[in-house]
């Protein structure tokens, strides 16, 4: 794709341009699908039921059909309900889950813009998404829904700051931002910044999940309490629009998290003959295994719990973590 | 017509309109969703000029920051459309009077400011790497300066919050 963007726009390049995206919109809806056909196996099996197996040989229509069922649902805007924010709050929170992807290198030759800022790029516009949880709970005018949107805000906000300092030390150990110098710092180190930056490594996990809103902290969801937050109101199109969001971010955060941390594309065991996207997928794929696991294991935390936990445990961790990168840094290398 | 046109007059619209919606919206959420809207064109235009550590700068405090805070807090007041009251003419023409003034002087300044006939090329350079270097090697003092007084103005804040707390 880079050689393409740095030519003059024509329309051939245009055509190009949206093709790739449409394309790449077509693998993560294709990917969203069946990470909620595996998560509700996973789940099953780890609670020993047998999970959807009723649809298709092993159930696998089922997420098909559920989608479907989502489309041809009566579309309902609640007659309180502030409409124009109602229904331009799926679209603020959808776009931005996509647009991260624009960044993300799946492999040396297979990605889409290669800015100097690429790391940067995806924390800045993933803040965004808030905006759009906060305008659908408030504009649903549901008291749960607001209770719910006040929390994935407070959540959300909290969480960003730890998650922004714990790649911090990965940046000073490259002295860059971009995605792809990161993979191939790891490369030319040998070593994958997980274990190169191990806190960074901890910390970065638990605040993807909050920001996640995964168990467990999926409080802005909390069936059992805020019979699902900030999404109450929505039905139909709309309500799969949260959900696609939700699933997108999973998608992008695995994907982050594998450059980051889990080196990307280059080979394990120095296996190179299979392809490096298989490397990315493999590694996407444990990392939203683990996601699934961790909804079958762990309970929810309550929201003091939660605000503790990030400001007076992860965020000095963080600190402290830079701090020391800072000083092996200009010690050693 | 090239990319960067067309990208330029979308954006420089949306930063507008955002803008105008901005003011003539009746609700404050309203109000606070089309700020949001200029607050990211903008940053879109700073990428379109190749600044793309502003762009993202501006992204990340305004509109993922700032906005997001403003409706934090407007989400817990009326849900009620705010009535206008009508204002004296006196007043109307005197703001006008200094609109058209803030307008004549700024057209004014640009209009004389002179600028460098060939167009300035930065795409080569990463511009990240480069402000980071300016800002550590010639510009340290004052960086930790503003640090220092960002640190401040938060420990100010919290001593008042805490202070009122204490009161009640």
């Amino acid at each position: 794709m880079g050689q393409y963007l740095e030519q003059p726009l024509s329309w051939t390049n245009g055509l190009i341009f949206a093709g790739a995206a449409v394309a790449l919109l077509g693998i993560v809806l294709f990917f969203v699908m069946y990470a909620i056909f595996f998560q509700r196996k996973i789940l099953g099996w780890m609670q020993l039921r047998i999970g959807p197996n009723r649809v298709g040989p092993w159930g696998l229509f089922q997420t098909v059909a559920d989608v479907f069922k989502l489309l041809l649902k009566e579309d309902i805007i609640p007659k309180k309900a502030d409409k124009a924010l109602f229904i331009i709050a799926p679209v603020l929170a959808f776009v931005p889950s996509f647009l991260v992807l624009a960044v993300m290198p799946f492999t040396e030759n297979w990605h889409f813009a290669d800015i100097g800022g690429g790391l940067l790029f995806y924390l800045a516009i993933s803040s965004l998404t808030v905006i759009g949880v906060i305008t659908g709970g408030w504009a649903s005018n549901n008291k749960y829904g607001l209770i719910g949107a006040m929390r994935g805000a407070a959540q959300m906000i909290s969480y960003e700051i730890p998650l922004v300092l714990s790649v911090v030390g990965i940046i000073l150990m490259t002295g860059s931002l971009n995605l792809i110098d990161i993979v191939e710092k790891q490369q030319s180190m040998g070593v994958w910044f997980a274990f190169a930056q191990l806190p960074a490594f901890i910390i970065f996990i638990i605040a993807q999940l909050a920001e996640l809103g995964r168990s467990p902290f999926d409080l802005l969801e909390a069936e059992s309490e805020l019979i699902s937050g900030y999404h109450v109101e929505y039905s139909g199109f709309r309500f799969a629009f949260f959900m696609l969001t939700e699933y997108v971010y999973i998608f992008a955060m695995a994907s982050l998290t594998t450059v980051l941390f889990l080196g990307g594309w280059s080979p394990m065991f120095g296996l190179d003959f299979i392809p490096g996207i298989i490397w990315f997928a493999l590694k996407m794929g444990a990392i939203v295994f683990f996601i699934f696991w961790l909804h079958a294991t762990m309970p929810r935390i309550r929201i003091d719990q939660l605000m503790k936990l990030g400001w007076k445990v992860l965020i000095p961790l963080a600190l402290l973590n830079i701090f020391i990168t800072a000083i092996v840094k200009t010690a050693f290398m | 017509m090239s990319g960067q046109y067309i990208a330029f007059f979308i954006l420089s619209l949306l930063t507008i309109s955002g803008a105008i919606f901005m003011i003539s919206f009746n609700r404050v959420i309203h109000m606070v969703v089309a700020l949001a809207f200029t607050f990211l064109s903008i940053a879109g235009l700073f990428i379109l000029l190749e600044a793309e550590f502003v762009g993202l700068t501006q992204i990340m405090v305004y509109s993922g920051g700032v906005s997001v805070l403003m409706l934090f807090g407007i989400m817990l007041t009326q849900h009620s459309k705010v009535e206008r009251s009508e204002q004296k003419p006196a007043l109307r023409i005197f703001t006008f009077a200094g609109i058209l003034a803030f307008f004549v002087a700024v057209f004014y300044g640009i209009q004389k400011t002179p600028w460098s006939q060939e167009a300035v090329d930065y795409s080569t350079q990463n511009n990240v790497k480069e402000i980071g270097v300016q800002l550590y090697n010639n510009y340290v003092i004052p960086f930790e300066l503003v640090s220092v007084l960002l640190l401040v103005a938060l420990i100010g804040g919290i001593i008042m919050a805490k202070k009122e707390a204490d009161d009640e």
